[in-house]
């Protein structure tokens, strides 16, 4: 079966001066996959979403886009439209409240500076309709109540469940979190869980249409649970592979060394914690055992569990 | 006990009582001195006040001019258009140097020299450069308050947030609008607070520049009544000085609250 990419990361490598930080990480995306990346401290996670943004590109080897419908990728040069980010914090504006700074995007996208300014009249019925866009998406995330709160009168859940909505009135590609949910309360926590898997969902129903499922995430956390949970493949980087059998002296970076695809649920799902255990030991032995060096590909399973009908969700 | 609260009452009782025993303090100690001399001027009793401050409003029968008028028009015209050319100068440069790394390291060097420059003592500079004229007083106003202000816009810029760029970029921004949207709305409240901090500055400067090469505004007027020792005319120009400030003061800080809800200082 033929899965459509949206990202294509190729033989990308990054350094720091002396300091070598990812080495050949090659990894492809499918449209409306939640991909969860994991990895020890300090192994690159951010450095390879930094490069997926576009805001730092790596020294060598790329990435590339596919728009919907597009046959040909476009390689990421800096950070635009297509690829939504949301941060640990900082993501929202704190000078504009929920309703703007979901619009803005709307605003930056659509219009310009001398259009705002020399037709301000035709740029205040747009901003009417922007705002009623924002609006209706704020509701769908459950922020009916909050859409005239500025950030530093809302809880850190509902700062992030605007910073998601914020990114997704763009429509991107794909969707990157970066420890989004880092600094919240456990309760908090599970609850956005959730609604990323309602989201989820949304692109169930959009593949049981025929239409292309409308989100795409991949989420950057150091919680195991979190990235089986949410995820429905789990991608681990880390710097703990058999580099010296591979003729380097020192290490050269980390790179990908488990790609698997995980279990699916459903939002109102209880939770199979026999498998998590089994999966959590399976990324805990691949990337965070100092003392296992093993080949990268010993783990990557991702493609043969497809071939052989073990992925879920968007990959069945 | 340390910062224990008190009501409200209470603080407005004690806020009132302090200014009574002022006026009070001030009263008994011109009382006193007149028991000594009753021509006294330097500590003027309140019917003296009252006649320096008609002197000050009334009519000069041979040109018609009122010297409160007089100075109050040329200093607030001096200090404004200072002020005014100083802010708009240093959100420029600020702008331009928080975004720009070149700008930055092409400016912030002699900036950082020029702040530590005395404008009063610079005066001879602009004396000989724009003349004795408002341009003057509005060279070296703008001259003395646009090196710090400069500085605290490019610091607050840099205090934007990276990721906030980023996200910016994301959404769509182009470079205009990233300083337009997001800088200039992100800094605003702050540079409100900057210029708070340097109307006293600028208003030092000024004083002392009319004190010494003045025809006309305040500075001049103190300096001749002083000399005078007509006390009756001073006590009411600090006065109004005093209240100008203040009143300057509560303008801004009532406009960063109208315009900058979302706005909340660190620390508070």
């Amino acid at each position: 079966m033929e899965y459509p990419l949206v990202l294509e990361i190729q033989d990308l490598s990054h350094w720091f001066g002396d300091n070598l930080v990812l080495y050949n990480v090659d990894l492809d995306i499918i449209r409306g996959e939640i991909v969860s990346l994991v990895g020890p401290s300090g192994c690159g996670k951010s450095t390879l979403l930094r490069a997926i943004v576009g805001t730092h590109p790596p020294c060598r080897g790329q990435v590339a886009v596919y728009a919907a419908g597009a046959l040909a990728p476009a390689v990421v040069l800096k950070p635009s439209r297509d690829r939504g980010i949301v941060y640990q914090q900082y993501s929202l504006f704190p000078f504009l409240t929920a309703a703007q700074n979901v619009a803005m995007g709307l605003m930056l996208d659509q219009t310009s500076l001398p259009f705002r300014f020399f037709r301000y009249l035709s740029w205040r019925n747009l901003r009417r309709r922007h705002l009623a866009e924002a609006v209706a998406l704020l509701e769908k995330l459950k922020l009916g109540h909050a859409i005239h709160l500025y950030p530093h009168e809302m809880s850190g859940g509902m700062r992030q469940r605007v910073a998601i909505a914020q990114a997704l009135v763009m429509k991107p590609e794909i969707l990157l979190l970066d420890e989004p949910f880092g600094a919240l309360d456990e309760a908090t926590r599970e609850e956005l869980q959730r609604m990323l898997l309602t989201l989820y969902q949304e692109n169930l129903d959009a593949r049981r249409m025929g239409e292309s499922p409308p989100y795409t995430i991949m989420i950057v956390t150091h919680e195991l649970n979190e990235a089986i949970y949410v995820g429905d493949r789990v991608v681990a980087l880390s710097q703990f592979w058999n580099w010296q059998e591979q003729g380097h002296r020192r290490c050269p970076g980390a790179t990908i060394v488990l790609d698997q695809p995980v279990p699916v649920y459903r939002p109102d799902e209880e939770r199979h914690f026999e498998t998590f255990i089994q999966i959590r030991r399976r990324i805990r032995h691949a990337a965070f055992e100092p003392s296992v060096l093993q080949d990268p590909q010993e783990y990557k399973t991702f493609a043969t569990d497809l071939a052989s009908g073990r992925g879920e969700g968007v990959l069945q | 006990m340390i910062r224990q609260p008190i009501s409200t009452r209470l603080a407005i009782l004690l806020g009132i009582l302090s200014v009574v025993a002022l006026l009070m303090g001030y009263t008994l100690l011109s009382y006193v001195q007149h028991l000594d001399n009753p021509d006294d001027t330097t500590i003027p009793t309140w019917s003296q006040l009252g006649e320096g401050v008609q002197r000050l409003l009334e009519a000069n029968p041979r040109t018609g001019e009122r010297w409160l008028l007089l100075d109050a028009e040329a200093t607030a015209t001096r200090l404004f258009l200072g002020l005014f050319y100083g802010i708009v100068g240093a959100i420029i440069l600020g702008l331009l140097m928080g975004c720009y790394a070149p700008v930055e390291a092409l400016l912030v060097p002699p900036l950082s020299l020029l702040a530590k420059i005395p404008p009063t003592a610079a005066l001879a500079v602009f004396f000989v450069l724009v003349g004795t004229d408002t341009e003057m007083y509005v060279a070296m106003i703008a001259f003395g308050v646009l090196p710090s202000l400069a500085q605290s816009v490019y610091l607050a810029v840099h205090d934007v947030p990276r990721e906030m760029l980023y996200k910016a970029y994301t959404l769509g921004a182009s470079q205009m609008e990233l300083i337009w949207n997001i800088i200039v709305r992100a800094v605003y409240p702050r540079l409100i607070d900057s210029v708070r901090l340097q109307i006293g500055p600028a208003m030092v400067y000024l004083i002392a520049a009319e004190m010494v090469l003045g025809d006309v505004g305040f500075g001049y007027r103190i300096r001749l009544q002083m000399r005078l020792l007509n006390m009756n005319v001073v006590y009411p120009y600090l006065a109004i000085l005093a209240v100008f400030g203040f009143g300057m003061d509560y303008c801004l800080r009532l406009l960063q609250r109208v315009t900058c809800p979302w706005f909340i200082r660190h620390g508070r």
